[in-house]
């Protein structure tokens, strides 16, 4: 009995996650007479797909799609040519008077930075460089915010990864970057993946510095594509929510991709899960 | 003659961390310095100090501050209750354990434009599936205005909240749970300890670090909350739900009056490195095998 009870509070917990998604869902592909309907259908409606057409095929959504994955996928390599070395630079050698701990703390606290704070000087900073609107300005503001996360789930992957076994290689004749290359980066290989994917998901969610670096439809991402939309005074619902479900998919599949390292990546690796 | 250890072999990490160090000093730390330059700038390009004072005096800027700080308390608490248990309740099911985990998560994932998005069409008071639900039950909806009225504008915002991270402290609780030892609680059973004894005295204390990770690491996000109230209420109606983030927005890139958003931006800053602060000291030992 009790336990039947517990079922049930699982299951009610589950559908009060799930319901506001399955909404959005249905909005999106609900002829617009179904959309508003009292009472709510949740189900039972005739499907349509125009909704999807009118966003992604004569409307913008399509550009800010491939926007979003260039500047996610722009990012994520950066930050990973540039952060995975570091993490391992942090973890494979000799530091002074606790050096390496110095430097990935401080590392870890321009993360903490809250983005408003930085996003100030950054939009002076890149309208003198002349890289407001630009895809290329965006994705270099997400290389710095996405590096200490590299940094710090990658110093930990290296950690796990004994020594001995790179040294033995050393000793064989391989150098240094050779063993890197050969021995470890395939023994931590899905710690990067996760990593990676991490970087992805986050340079794809973003919101408040893409807002304020792009302005113009060539240059904006889906998530202030969608935001444009919700504050015009007459808001086309089905477009949006159809932008919206195409925007939540790939982050769906890529956490259940990572699901073993999720906890590990949302507490920038402090729990190992 | 032994050969020497190879890390040992004119090991510098250095070069290996400079073009890290290079970015983040470009990308973090020169925007910190110029933000203070910008902020103590006035209009003719003179030093002054008007922007910090002008702080002081400013209603809007406090009531943002007030409203921010009750909205993280707020759904602190609400979400750290209703995570642990979540957690406890789906770590004491025989079956199906990992099915809802994976679903109990989804909100948490989803871009917070587009969870905002879906909750701006539950909220409407005209045409909303939550009022239209509640008609349907025979409730009189006519004053349930959600995010569109003075006095509950807030709370919605913080349901949203609730609804969108109680998976994250969730997520974790339910790690720290599952990485206590079955020892020491069985050992407590065995002493006759019952249920809620256990909880309180053996399974809690076991759990502190997790927690306190969980409530400061979601209390750094809270207290610069943004992409929610943008789409949910751009702050309002009025300035009911008007957080420092936002106003510091709306400050800069509004009213282009840049270095007073800049000097209000260090208040966030000073707050989020209270936070900052208790973080590093529990990550810190938790990382002291990294060498």
């Amino acid at each position: 009995m009790k336990a039947v009870l517990r079922y049930l509070a699982a299951v009610a917990a589950l559908m009060a996650a799930l319901a506001p998604v399955y909404w959005l869902v249905t909005i999106s592909l609900k002829r617009e007479i179904d959309q508003f309907a009292y009472p709510p259908r949740w189900i039972g409606f005739a499907p349509t797909l125009q909704h999807y057409v009118e966003a992604f095929g004569s409307g913008s959504f399509g550009m800010y799609f491939t926007n979003s994955v260039l500047l996610a996928a722009m990012s994520t390599v950066a930050a990973l040519l540039i952060g995975v070395p570091a993490a391992y630079g942090l973890t494979r050698f000799e530091w002074p008077r606790d050096w390496n701990n110095r430097i990935a703390d401080w590392i870890l606290s321009t993360r903490m930075l809250p983005p408003i704070v930085t996003i100030v000087p950054l939009f002076l900073m890149l309208r003198e460089m002349h890289l407001i609107n630009s895809l290329l300005g965006l994705a270099i503001v997400y290389t710095g915010f996405n590096l200490p996360f590299v940094v710090w789930m990658m110093r930990g992957f290296f950690a796990e990864v004994p020594r001995e076994i790179e040294e033995a290689a050393m000793l064989d004749g391989e150098s240094r970057v050779g063993a890197l290359m050969r021995i470890v980066l395939p023994l931590v290989k899905p710690g990067l993946a996760a990593t990676a994917v991490f970087c992805l998901v986050v340079a794809w969610n973003e919101f408040l510095f893409a807002l304020i670096l792009t302005q113009t439809n060539a240059a904006m991402t889906l998530p202030v594509g969608i935001a444009s939309r919700v504050t015009q005074y007459e808001i086309k619902w089905g477009a949006m929510s159809a932008a919206g479900v195409v925007a939540m998919l790939p982050v769906l599949v890529f956490a259940t991709a990572v699901q073993k390292y999720l906890v590990r990546g949302l507490s920038l690796g402090a729990v190992k899960g | 003659m032994t050969q020497r250890r190879p890390h040992l072999l004119g090991a510098s990490g250095l070069p290996w961390i400079l073009p890290a160090v290079a970015v983040l000093l470009a990308l973090s730390i020169y925007p910190l310095i110029y933000a203070v330059k910008v902020s103590l700038t006035g209009p003719g390009g003179a030093f002054t100090f008007a922007n910090f004072a002008r702080l002081a005096g400013d209603r809007v800027f406090a009531a943002a501050g007030v409203q921010t700080l009750v909205l993280t308390i707020a759904a602190l608490i609400i979400e750290f209750t209703l995570g642990l248990a979540l957690a406890l309740l789906i770590d004491s099911l025989a079956r199906a354990k990992s099915f809802f985990r994976a679903g109990l998560l989804i909100p948490m994932l989803l871009p917070p434009v587009v969870a905002a998005v879906a909750w701006r069409l539950i909220f409407n008071p005209q045409f909303g599936v939550l009022n239209g639900t509640l008609r349907e039950l025979g409730l009189n909806t006519a004053s349930l205005l959600w995010t569109g009225g003075d006095r509950s504008a807030l709370a919605s915002v913080i349901l949203v909240d609730v609804w969108e991270w109680t998976p994250f402290l969730f997520l974790l609780l339910s790690a720290g749970l599952q990485a206590i030892p079955p020892e020491p609680v069985e050992a407590a059973r065995i002493d006759g300890a019952g249920a809620w004894q256990i909880f309180r005295d053996v399974t809690l204390p076991l759990l502190r670090p997790v927690i306190l990770l969980a409530l400061l690491l979601r209390a750094m996000d809270l207290v610069r909350i943004f992409d929610q109230i943008f789409i949910l209420t751009q702050g309002g109606p009025g300035t009911a739900t008007e957080t420092v983030s936002l106003y510091i927005y709306r400050t800069a890139f509004r009213f282009s009056n840049f270095g007073y958003a800049a000097a209000m931006s260090f208040v966030l800053l000073a707050a989020t490195m209270v936070f900052a602060r208790g973080l590093a000291q529990i990550m810190r030992p938790r990382t002291a095998g990294v060498r």
